[in-house]
């Protein structure tokens, strides 16, 4: 696996942000490389850059400096509706506050990055979403509203979500932060899995420490720099 | 099963249904105004320029001594005309239902023919071979008169009334309405006239010209050389009358007020989009969150944009389901009311498919629009910014800081209430495009109230100037030319008159227009302001003072210009406003020079108790009697009062349609602050929790609301007072196109400007209220809970 090109590849990135007291300097040259199918904890102090990294490889944000490819594409070169475009089939985020549409079903909210994508025949969507929620084991909520569903069963559909147009890359922002342990762990469990079982890439910024006997590799930021990449298990 | 962004659409819609509302209400508010004056507009256009053509008007009308079948002849002889006929009108007065009306009757040589001015019969029997009169449809109610009974009928120049069975109705629609001219039309045969007193035969030729794209002056020359024709032949022609061609006399102002009112109607449409444009942002502000997920989600910038115009695009179908029938029906009814002014009726006339096809594409694309900006700037708006969008403006940010220092500033001097009241007006200027959109739309409501509210005061004003110029309570026209000196002796011996004067008229030309030269003598009980010049002296030379219409009219008529009228050299010496009448004042000695004699035909009469109605009637009845004995009989007789009333309804009349649009907009800025109050509280629940929770009572907050409310109206008004000056010259020179000028009045009366303040208030109150109660009834916690 080590031998491939790696899935995400930074050199020298740089993010800052203008502030009312002056720029701040959110990630400062990154290098970095991730392979395909591996299972990374991104973990760090408040104001670490966590989220900033993450941003940039899901292409929420664009770097002020450095070069960024993730999953074959340069993120910095795209323009803005193409990054829409590869980011509807190439990367699936998963936010802390779940982030669902309130007036769409399970079902409905991860249909709609199909609809989006247009990847799959539009007949086969309802069926693909329904698999997803049922892998998930939350097949029977598919018909109600998130309002209706608990914070772990929320998080589930939008890891359904994420999951939708089968990207390669999963980026996963504090998935577990708004959950109670329980829901915690099977949460991790999936995000294993998935890397482990499917070969799909899981980014994973996170505060728990329990995360880390779940993943193969994290690395540790601190004022905006990689102080530590450490493999696990 | 549907596309998920056409569910989600749909129901985002729904979640926010009443916001949703208040865009179609909105929408659909403006879409209705502007459709109804626009629909009227174009069935008023369909129906006068279809049945004004397919009467097949006079061209031209000579005024002869007599008028017979040789002229006839002659006339028809002609290559250039398609069609003549003889006529004599008389005049007459008509006494029924009590009250006594100026009348013209009619008679045709041929009341069967179809190809000149054709009459439609509405009932009765027709044409008219017998005896009995026809009356024109528009004079009926006017009249008081019915079908089947006797009208009381005296003839110019005839004494005592005859009893004359009225036959049927026609519609001559050739003519301005009876009841807007004051005058009942009627029509009997050549015999039934006869009967009645008039002079044997006919008086007037009437042609219609085969070329009816015919410019006005090319129907002249036509008529002129009919005139010239006539004159080898023997034939005096008194007078050659040239109506502008294909066009009803009054077709002109309608079109210069349902235009001007269709100005407005954009004007209320504009307004309803800066509503629908807060409506949309606000919705979109909703939205930034979820705009951002679904770019996550893979939704490129065009998807998602197609997603937002969709429900603005539902909102204005919406919206247009409701606004274009109501629009039709009103438009129908305002447009009927419209064709009766003008004579027609719009049986048969369909509004027009583009009419309707441009207020559905209006409909359609003014939400369209007022969302075109704001979605694109959400769209353009980087995800990760959007994201991190946790609802309060930069913009916000910045006055609470510059606000809080101030409201530091003034507490202490203020007092202990002060801070929450300035917190209220800083909320109120906290969204500055919401804030700019909503003031505009109550200032542009209260400019038109404001600017119809001067236009009103400037009309009644000159009518007060006019009748204030007349000394004179009653004006009588004798049936035939009296020598002054006589007709004043006479009627001065009567009780009851005080003052009695003789004024004489003469009917000439200027140039190719006519022209009508009224002639007053030295203390001719008229005193009206100049606005240039001077007025004639009584030394008998030819002076002119000239009405502000006519000189609009006849341009050339500058004070101090000379111009060669019935044979003799005319100088303008003054300018007078004059209203409604299109006039020349000279010396009554002036026009006795010119005519070789002293006859005038018409007296004005100031009465010992100028407001007593019953000295009123008496002085006429003596006057009548008195004149009559003396070979001098009356043909018609009007009280200044009643010739006020008629003129001063006219005239208010079209005043109050030009300013119905006011009240349109009034009601428009109304749903723009509703609108704008309820959005405000909507969105700060969570505001109104944390003041809760630090011990704001409800009645504190409720007046927070109301305050900022207030704080809206009261920048609405302020930008009212100077946006009312353009309109109200706007309104000023509308009615001067339809009517005629008016001294311009822009500044708004206290009384006005204070009126609309307090309609405001009041609605800005209501309008606080409800959104203001529901935010309270929210407990304090799940205020808090808010996201």
């Amino acid at each position: 696996m080590q031998a491939q090109a790696p899935l995400i590849r930074l050199r020298g990135v740089g993010k800052t942000y203008p502030a009312a007291g002056g720029d701040f300097q959110a990630l400062s040259a990154l290098d970095l490389d991730i392979h395909a199918g591996e299972f990374v904890a991104v973990v760090g102090p408040s104001g670490s850059g966590k989220s900033t990294l993450l941003n940039l490889l899901a292409g929420i944000d664009r770097a002020g400096s450095g070069e960024l490819s993730v999953a074959g594409r340069d993120l910095r070169a795209l323009p803005e509706r193409e990054l829409s475009r590869w980011r509807g089939t190439a990367v699936g985020v998963v936010f802390q506050f779940f982030q669902l549409l309130p007036t769409l079903t399970a079902l409905e909210n991860v249909m709609l990055p199909m609809d989006f994508g247009n990847r799959w025949p539009a007949a086969e969507r309802p069926e693909r979403a329904q698999a997803l929620l049922a892998r998930l084991g939350v097949g029977d909520q598919a018909h109600k509203f998130p309002s209706a569903l608990s914070g772990g069963q929320q998080q589930r559909v939008a890891l359904a979500r994420a999951l939708a147009n089968a990207p390669r890359l999963v980026l996963a922002d504090e998935p577990t932060g708004n959950l109670d342990s329980a829901n915690a762990e099977a949460i991790l469990t999936l995000l294993a899995a998935l890397a482990s079982e499917q070969g799909v890439t899981v980014v994973m910024v996170t505060h728990e420490a329990a995360a880390l006997g779940q993943v193969q590799r994290s690395l540790r930021l601190r004022d905006g720099r990689l102080v530590e990449d450490r493999r696990h298990g | 099963m549907a596309d998920r962004r056409l569910l989600k659409s749909w129901r985002d819609l729904w979640l926010h249904r009443a916001r949703s509302l208040l865009v179609v209400l909105a929408v659909a508010l403006g879409l209705a105004a502007a459709g109804t004056v626009l629909n009227a507009w174009a069935l008023v256009e369909r129906a006068t320029d279809e049945g004004y053509r397919s009467s097949l008007p006079v061209s031209a009308t000579l005024v002869l001594d007599r008028a017979d079948a040789a002229a006839l002849a002659l006339a028809r002889a002609e290559p250039g005309i398609a069609a003549a006929r003889l006529r004599r009108s008389v005049g007459a007065s008509v006494l029924a239902g009590g009250r006594s009306r100026h009348a013209v009757v009619v008679a045709l040589d041929d009341f069967a023919r179809t190809d000149i001015a054709r009459l439609q019969t509405v009932s009765g029997d027709w044409p008219p071979e017998s005896g009995g009169l026809w009356m024109e449809r528009s004079s009926l109610d006017f009249s008081g008169a019915t079908v089947g009974e006797a009208i009381a009928l005296r003839l110019a120049g005839t004494e005592g009334t005859q009893a004359v069975p009225l036959k049927g109705i026609v519609r001559d629609v050739s003519l301005a309405p009876g009841w807007m001219e004051n005058v009942v039309y009627l029509y009997g045969s050549e015999a039934a006239l006869a009967a009645l007193g008039a002079p044997a035969g006919f008086n007037e030729l009437q042609v219609r010209l085969k070329d009816t794209r015919a410019s006005r002056a090319r129907v002249r020359e036509a008529g002129t050389a009919l005139q010239a024709r006539l004159a080898r032949a023997g034939y005096t022609v008194r007078a050659l009358d040239v109506p502008e061609p294909g066009q009803h006399i009054h077709a002109a102002q309608m079109d210069s007020l349902l235009m001007t009112q269709g100005a407005f109607g954009l004007m209320a449409l504009a307004a309803c989009g800066f509503i629908v444009v807060n409506l949309v942002s606000a919705m979109l502000a909703g939205q930034v969150r979820e705009i951002a997920v679904m770019k996550v989600l893979g939704g490129s910038p065009r998807q998602i944009g197609a997603m937002v115009l969709a429900q603005a695009g539902a909102l204005g179908l919406l919206a247009s389901v409701l606004a274009l029938p109501l629009a039709w029906w009103l438009g129908r009814l305002y447009g009927g009311l419209k064709a009766d002014m003008l004579n027609f009726t719009l049986d048969g006339v369909a509004t027009p498919a583009w009419a309707l096809v441009l207020q559905a594409g209006v409909g359609l694309a003014l939400p369209l629009a007022a969302a075109a900006a704001p979605v694109r700037a959400a769209l353009r708006r980087p995800v990760g910014e959007a994201l991190r969008d946790i609802g309060l403006t930069r913009d916000g940010q910045a006055l609470g800081l510059r606000r809080g220092a101030l409201a530091a500033r003034m507490v202490p001097w203020l007092g202990g209430w002060a801070r929450p009241v300035l917190l209220a007006v800083g909320n109120a200027l906290r969204r500055r495009q919401r804030m700019v959109l909503t003031v505009l739309a109550l200032a542009s409501g209260g400019a038109v109230y404001l600017g119809a509210a001067n236009l009103r005061s400037a009309v009644q004003g000159s009518v007060d100037e006019i009748f204030g110029a007349q000394q004179f309570q009653l004006q009588l026209r004798v049936a035939a030319p009296a020598p002054a000196g006589q007709l004043e002796a006479l009627a001065a011996k009567v009780p009851g008159v005080a003052q009695a004067r003789a004024w004489r008229s003469l009917r000439t030309r200027l140039g190719p227009e006519p022209l009508t030269l009224l002639g007053v003598p030295e203390d001719g009980l008229l005193g009206p302001r100049l606005i240039e010049g001077r007025w004639v002296d009584g030394s008998g030379t030819p002076q002119l003072v000239v009405t502000r219409l006519l000189q609009r009219q006849q341009p050339a008529l500058t004070v101090g210009s000379v111009h060669h009228i019935a044979g003799r050299d005319w100088t303008v010496v003054g300018l007078i406003d004059g209203g409604p009448q299109a006039l020349g004042y000279t010396s009554r000695a002036a026009l006795d020079a010119l005519a070789g004699n002293d006859l005038a035909n018409s007296l004005v009469l100031r009465l010992e108790r100028p407001t007593s109605t019953v000295a009123l009637l008496d002085a006429v009845r003596q006057l009548r009697e008195a004149l009559a004995d003396a070979g001098m009989p009356v043909a018609s007789s009007q009280s200044q009062a009643e010739s006020r009333r008629v003129v001063e309804d006219h005239l208010l009349m079209v005043v109050d349609f030009l300013g119905a649009m006011g009240l349109v907009m009034i009601a428009v800025g109304a749903m723009g602050l509703a609108s704008t109050m309820g959005l405000a509280v909507l969105e700060r629940r969570r505001e109104i929790g944390v003041l809760r929770a630090i011990g704001a009572s409800d009645s504190a907050i409720l007046a927070m609301i109301q305050a900022e409310g207030l704080t809206l109206v009261a920048l609405g008004w302020l930008v009212s007072l100077p946006l009312s000056l353009p309109i109200s010259a706007a309104l000023e020179v509308a009615f001067g196109r339809i009517m005629f000028s008016v001294p311009w009045r822009l500044v708004p009366s206290p009384g006005a400007a204070l009126g609309w303040l307090a309609l405001m208030a009041l609605i800005s109150l209501l309008a606080c209220a409800l959104p203001a109660r529901r935010a309270l009834r929210i407990p304090a916690a799940q205020a808090l809970a808010y996201a």
